[in-house]
């Protein structure tokens, strides 16, 4: 029976003889989850550097092979329902790099279009994220905050249940923090769309409340009570 | 510090141009016997022109080495070279000229060859014209080097940026023109030279269209390195893309349609170039076959864990078979169903099989 802080009628996402290794013929895996349940809101992954949070989080998004299975609202398997689970499962990575000839435009052209973006959704992140000004500039002009901004404004795209947000506050400018975090306060209230964040930061700027609080490292994942 | 510059800036370079290399080593010893060769170091230590034009070329690699440097100076990642410029200058001035001494091993492999030949015939003259032409390439690429290193792109040479909107079949071809033209530019120009000159080649005896079929096998070898390449663009710029709800036959066509633009200016050519007794209809179907087998290739490289050496012996292998293959007459049809239908099946089979093995670990 997986793991769970809380007790819901619906679970988001359960993950099952999870393991994850760099080298799968030799050495130790890097992070092992017997089995874990997270429910619908809001979920805080803390650990040291190296811990494996980040690795966690790709594999969730299905940018790393492990062995295992996650599932999705008891439906979309990983491998099973690869297309109908990345649907619906979304990612901002920690350090962003594009390619630096493309711009905003070009990049939400082509990710909005393949988690089909609603009409006018576009629009509306720019503005949430203050991204008007620098929305037709290749990335190569970019600091680090405009490229994290372009890739919160990429896990945003769609229709996604889950999103998973990669150290979030690094980078990003406090009046562009608020705004990012009202407005991923209203998906979950309208849209019952459920956050993963990672953070060095004091999570408890981003004025979210917290379903879950995950302690990462020693190869694992446990909750924090 | 050396040897960190050696793994930086030297072994890379043979790494990503081991595809060249092997056209090149193919041509050169392939086609060329050592006693041809020996005639031309004979006629070039005799004729001022044939000695310029071998110069030519050794320049043309020179400079292929030191924009590959420079580009490796730029990137991101090797921002902390930067603290080479606290190193006293005679030092780094050595560094450079060790550095550039390795990369250009062929060249002075191949010089002193000449060197030994020129001493032999007594022809001092071009002796030291060699020697001279060697110390000013190794000197002016270490200075080259150098300088990019003291003074950082702002007025580097950009292509100009348009406004239009980029979709993502244009990413990598607009990446490997921006970042990499000199390979662009040689994979195109050795690619089309080899299909031309075996236009040109057809009329001249009794071929037939064998000789097309295996011109479009060394124009493949040639972009043998193109789906590492891909896969080293999108693994380290568009991470989020194994994040996309896009199915196998999606993910296929998009990459189909880019190797379709990236391999456009050969079909250009064969048009241009058809020899009189073969079909217009025929280059064609030669050029949707190699379209196809560049999109093989693809699924055989892209992403997998495989050495570079290891790649081209494969590919060197696969050209000898194929060779065979097309000496028995296996005609171009053939070639075609293999190539599309085998670059569909491995992606295929490849992506349910990594299923499979996901779950036999478990």
């Amino acid at each position: 029976m997986p793991v769970s802080l809380f007790t819901f009628h619906s679970l988001t996402l359960t993950v099952s003889n999870f393991v994850k290794s760099y080298h799968t013929d030799a050495g130790p895996p890097v992070l092992t989850v017997p089995s874990l349940a997270f429910a619908p809101g809001f979920h805080y992954f803390r650990g040291g550097n190296g811990s494996g949070k980040t690795t966690f989080l790709r594999c969730v998004a299905g940018l790393l092979p492990f062995s295992g299975t996650i599932v999705l609202d008891n439906a979309y398997e990983i491998n099973r329902d690869p297309v109908a689970y990345r649907m619906r499962v979304n990612y901002a990575e920690a350090e962003p790099l594009y390619p630096d000839f493309l711009t905003p435009r070009d990049l939400a052209s082509f990710v909005g279009r393949a988690k089909l973006s609603p009409v006018g959704q576009t629009d509306e992140l720019i503005d949430v994220l203050g991204m008007r000004d620098f929305w037709t500039k290749p990335t190569g002009q970019f600091s680090s905050g405009m490229l994290k901004k372009t890739s919160l404004l990429l896990a945003l795209l769609g229709t996604p249940r889950l999103v998973l947000l990669d150290e979030p506050l690094t980078t990003l400018d406090v009046e562009t923090a608020q705004r990012l975090f009202i407005h991923v306060r209203q998906l979950r209230e309208q849209h019952d769309v459920s956050f993963w964040l990672t953070s060095h930061q004091d999570v408890s700027l981003t004025g979210l409340p917290l379903t879950g609080i995950w302690q990462v490292g020693h190869g694992g994942i446990v909750p924090v009570t | 510090m050396l040897t960190v510059l050696y793994r930086l800036l030297v072994l890379p370079f043979y790494v990503r141009n081991a595809g060249t290399f092997l056209v090149v080593v193919l041509l050169a010893f392939g086609f060329m016997r050592p006693m041809d060769h020996e005639a031309l170091i004979t006629a070039a230590l005799g004729s001022p022109f044939l000695l310029s034009v071998i110069i030519g070329l050794w320049t043309l690699y020179t400079y292929r080495t030191l924009s590959f440097v420079r580009s490796q100076l730029a990137a991101p990642e090797h921002l902390f070279l930067d603290t080479l410029r606290l190193v006293p200058t005679p030092t780094r001035g050595l560094f450079w000229l060790i550095l550039f001494g390795e990369l250009l091993l062929p060249v002075i492999g191949y010089a002193v060859w000449m060197l030994a030949r020129a001493v032999h015939y007594g022809a001092w003259g071009a002796f030291l014209i060699i020697i001279i032409a060697l110390i000013t390439l190794v000197t002016l690429a270490a200075v080259g080097a150098d300088y990019r290193l003291r003074h950082h792109p702002p007025n580097a040479f950009r292509l100009p940026r348009t406004s239009v909107k980029l979709r993502y079949e244009l990413f990598f071809p607009t990446y490997w023109l921006r970042h990499k033209p000199l390979s662009l530019l040689l994979t195109k120009l050795i690619s089309g030279g080899l299909l031309m000159g075996v236009c040109r080649l057809y009329p001249t005896d009794d071929y037939d269209e064998r000789l097309l079929l295996i011109g479009m096998m060394l124009a493949l070898i040639t972009h043998s390195r193109v789906a590492q390449e891909l896969h080293d663009f999108e693994h380290r710029y568009l991470i989020f893309l194994p994040n996309l709800p896009l199915s196998m036959t999606q993910r296929l066509t998009r990459y189909a349609l880019t190797y379709g633009l990236l391999w456009l200016p050969e079909l250009l050519l064969l048009w241009r170039n058809v020899p009189a007794t073969v079909s217009v209809g025929y280059v064609s179907l030669l050029w949707l076959t190699g379209w196809g087998w560049l999109l093989l290739l693809h699924v055989l490289a892209y992403g997998r864990d495989v050495s570079p050496e290891r790649w081209q012996t494969g590919v060197f292998s696969g050209f000898i078979i194929g060779l065979l293959a097309i000496m028995f007459g296996l005609p171009v049809s053939a070639w075609l169903l293999v190539g599309w239908g085998g670059a569909a099946g491995l992606g295929y089979f490849w992506s349910s099989g990594l299923k499979g093995t996901e779950d036999s670990q478990r």
